[in-house]
């Protein structure tokens, strides 16, 4: 796997053993110790995953990946100080598709890298990719281009590769109700007791970009103590 | 507030007891004084009356010497006498009497023995009959003439009838009295009573907290002074209590200050101690051991760094409870299968749904198993959960380790608390502190006992109205 990670994060003993984790996991890595400087070198292009830092001189964090999301699609994780504030849910809001609590140890965080990094690659437990479009409501769905888009409008609807896939599973299976747990390691690739969060806000903002009212869904309904279904 | 009761009625008792006495007192000697001088008053009419007509009236009459009762009933004498209101009799010695009415027949008789004797003697005598069913006053005397003697009667009734009169007055007069004793106590004791029933109240206040209630000063007198002397306690009080707080504060702060600038550190050889072990098997046999304990230690210092963040965020406040429905069978099958493989767990059958923060349960069931692994070794743990909850569910974590000394079980959900050090390995002291924090916030608490045939058993009891259980069905699958 030859992918390239940006990885932003001011603390230059934490940004230097990271580093050596990830190519040793082999990873390029390019580093960058601050919120501008790490935007700076992700717009100069070839970057595959961002990894970044929330609290950042400069720039911080939940603003580089708002920056980020204006333009791209690329996986983000965060290192995050505390799993269990706001931040990781602004985080996530801000359009990072994951995060890693810090402390971390370096096996765990290239896991993550990892499960990101497979998204979007054919869809995880997907083998084949189907060539025939899905659809959900009025949404059409090309597996093949990766794309969505709504029936009279030639327009592309910009889904991260974690909003794809959700998207894709849901609307697989119409009427099913799948739980958190179960989306959190088809889409997400954990195999332990995840952060649930991650699937609610994930689902919030492609709600966000593919409902008429986000705040009344008609394609992707929550289903109360369980998780949520595509509507049929 | 038993004694205030007390006062009110010790103060209207005494009130009372005073003002009745002093009625009696009063009404009593009134009355007899009233008697005694109506009494007398009549007396010395009736006699001043007799001394007339015997030396008056009488003579006038012009009798015969030795006069028959024929004589007598024509002077017309007892018909004069009665016009007056005055009955009478005539004595004429040897058995004769003349007498203005049948009443009077026995009145001789009846008389006490000395005033038939002083009237024979020519002086003037008198006493206090019942004649004809009157009181009355009967006085006596010797006409000039020394042939007959006249005894006068008068109806007294109306001096007892006065005397009555004055009696009820003063029993009215007296209830007025004693109501308006009451009514003085009362007002007294609320006088007495309102400024410690303040105070009180103020106490009250103190106790719960507020340590800027004080006692209003508003008197000069002995409560006045009191007051003043209670509030500058509570001022000492107040300013001892906000130092303390500050040293508090600040010793926390510092504490959370020293374990976030511990985190980059420790997130750096986390990452660093992850890697070389990674690599051990390439280090040389001698520094292999060395970077094993890194690695170990590493660890030690991450859950330290880590348990004193989080109690910092306790103790800031900061933490706030998520509350969802969590289906306890299922999430302590979650955290046993990750933390404490060898325990033991038996799911109730009905699926026990609560309300609660399955964040902090998770937190707490997995600290008492860390419990359990260092101190026990992970001998026959158990974690057990009533399937029927009623007030409130208990989760509960048994082992069959050394158990706590019975003087000590208070204290191992305190900071720090290592009941034997030589077995706690790498534990801080803090993981069973951080869980009765965590139980606190959902409004729960933390007890541990020694079991029957050694060995501890720790539990979790949640409020029930936090948690109801759900009927089996739709509240399985969280």
């Amino acid at each position: 796997m030859d992918a390239t990670i940006l990885l932003v994060e001011d603390d230059p003993s934490i940004r230097e053993v990271t580093a050596i984790g990830l190519r040793n996991a082999g990873f390029t890595v390019e580093a960058a110790d601050d919120g501008r400087a790490g935007l700076d070198r992700f717009g100069a292009g070839g970057i595959d995953l961002v990894l970044l830092d929330v609290m950042l001189p400069r720039m911080d964090g939940l603003e580089v990946a708002r920056e980020i999301r204006r333009t791209s699609t690329v996986p983000i994780v965060m290192l995050t100080a505390r799993a269990d504030t706001i931040d990781v849910v602004v985080g996530l809001e801000a359009g990072a598709d994951d995060y890693v609590r810090k402390p971390f140890e370096v096996p765990e965080l290239v896991a993550r890298v990892r499960a990101a990094l497979r998204r979007g690659s054919g869809g995880p437990g997907e083998a084949a990719v189907d060539s025939t479009p899905l659809r959900l409501g009025p949404l059409l769905i090309d597996l093949q281009g990766r794309s969505v888009k709504r029936d009279g409008s030639d327009e592309e609807i910009q889904l991260t590769r974690t909003e794809f896939d959700l998207l894709v599973d849901l609307a697989r299976h119409p009427g099913q109700v799948l739980g958190r747990d179960v989306l959190l390691d088809r889409i997400w690739g954990y195999d332990y007791l995840g952060d649930s969060r991650l699937v609610d806000v994930a689902i919030g903002r492609l709600r966000a970009k593919i409902e008429t009212d986000p705040s009344a869904p008609e394609l992707i309904l929550t289903v109360r103590g369980a998780g949520y279904k595509a509507a049929r | 507030m038993r004694w205030p009761r007390g006062v009110r009625a010790r103060l209207a008792g005494a009130l009372v007891l005073l003002v009745a006495a002093t009625s009696i007192v009063l009404g009593v000697g009134a009355t007899a004084f009233v008697d005694a001088r109506l009494h007398q008053q009549a007396l010395s009419d009736a006699a001043a009356q007799a001394t007339f007509d015997l030396t008056v009236t009488v003579p006038g009459r012009q009798l015969p010497d030795e006069p028959t009762i024929d004589d007598v009933i024509r002077s017309g004498l007892t018909d004069t006498f009665r016009r007056r209101n005055v009955e009478s009799l005539i004595d004429l010695g040897a058995g004769e009497t003349v007498k203005s009415s049948d009443a009077l027949s026995d009145l001789l008789q009846r008389l006490p023995p000395d005033v038939p004797a002083r009237v024979g003697r020519g002086e003037l005598a008198y006493a206090w009959l019942d004649v004809g069913g009157a009181p009355s006053l009967v006085v006596g005397g010797l006409a000039p003439s020394g042939d007959i003697a006249v005894y006068f009667v008068r109806d007294v009734a109306e001096i007892s009838q006065a005397v009555g009169q004055l009696r009820i007055v003063m029993l009215a007069g007296a209830a007025v009295l004693i109501l308006v004793a009451l009514i003085t106590a009362r007002t007294l004791a609320r006088g007495i009573l309102a400024p410690i029933e303040e105070a009180g109240r103020t106490a009250e206040r103190i106790e719960r907290g507020d340590l800027l209630a004080r006692v209003p000063v508003t008197s000069h007198d002995e409560f006045g002074t009191w007051a003043d002397r209670f509030n500058r306690m509570t001022d000492t009080l107040a300013e001892s209590i906000r130092r303390l707080e500050v040293a508090q504060h600040q010793n926390r702060r510092f504490v959370a200050d020293v374990s976030h600038e511990l985190r980059t550190p420790v997130t750096a050889l986390v990452a660093e101690a992850s890697i070389l072990r990674e690599h051990l098997d390439a280090l040389p046999e001698d520094t292999r051991r060395t970077a094993e304990l890194v690695v170990n230690d590493t660890g030690r210092l991450r859950d330290l760094v880590e348990e004193l963040m989080e109690l910092s965020r306790f103790d800031a406040n900061a933490e706030e409870v998520t509350v969802e429905k969590v289906d306890l069978g299922k999430l302590i099958e979650t955290v046993r299968a990750a933390r404490s493989p060898k325990a033991t767990f038996q799911a109730p059958a009905k699926p026990v749904v609560i309300d609660a923060d399955p964040r902090r349960l998770e937190r707490i069931i997995a600290n008492f198993l860390d419990n359990a692994h260092e101190h026990a070794d992970d001998k026959d743990v158990q974690i057990e959960v009533d399937p029927n909850p009623e007030d409130e569910i208990v989760i509960a974590v048994t082992d069959r380790g050394p158990g706590v000394p019975e003087d000590r079980l208070e204290m191992i959900f305190d900071r720090f608390t290592k009941v034997d050090p030589s077995r706690s390995g790498g534990s801080s002291g803090l993981g069973l502190a951080i869980a009765a924090e965590h139980a606190a916030l959902m409004g729960g608490y933390l007890q541990a006992m020694n079991r029957d045939g050694g060995g501890l058993r720790l539990e979790l009891i949640l409020p029930k109205d936090v948690a109801r259980s759900l009927p089996s069905g739709d509240a399985a699958a969280t």
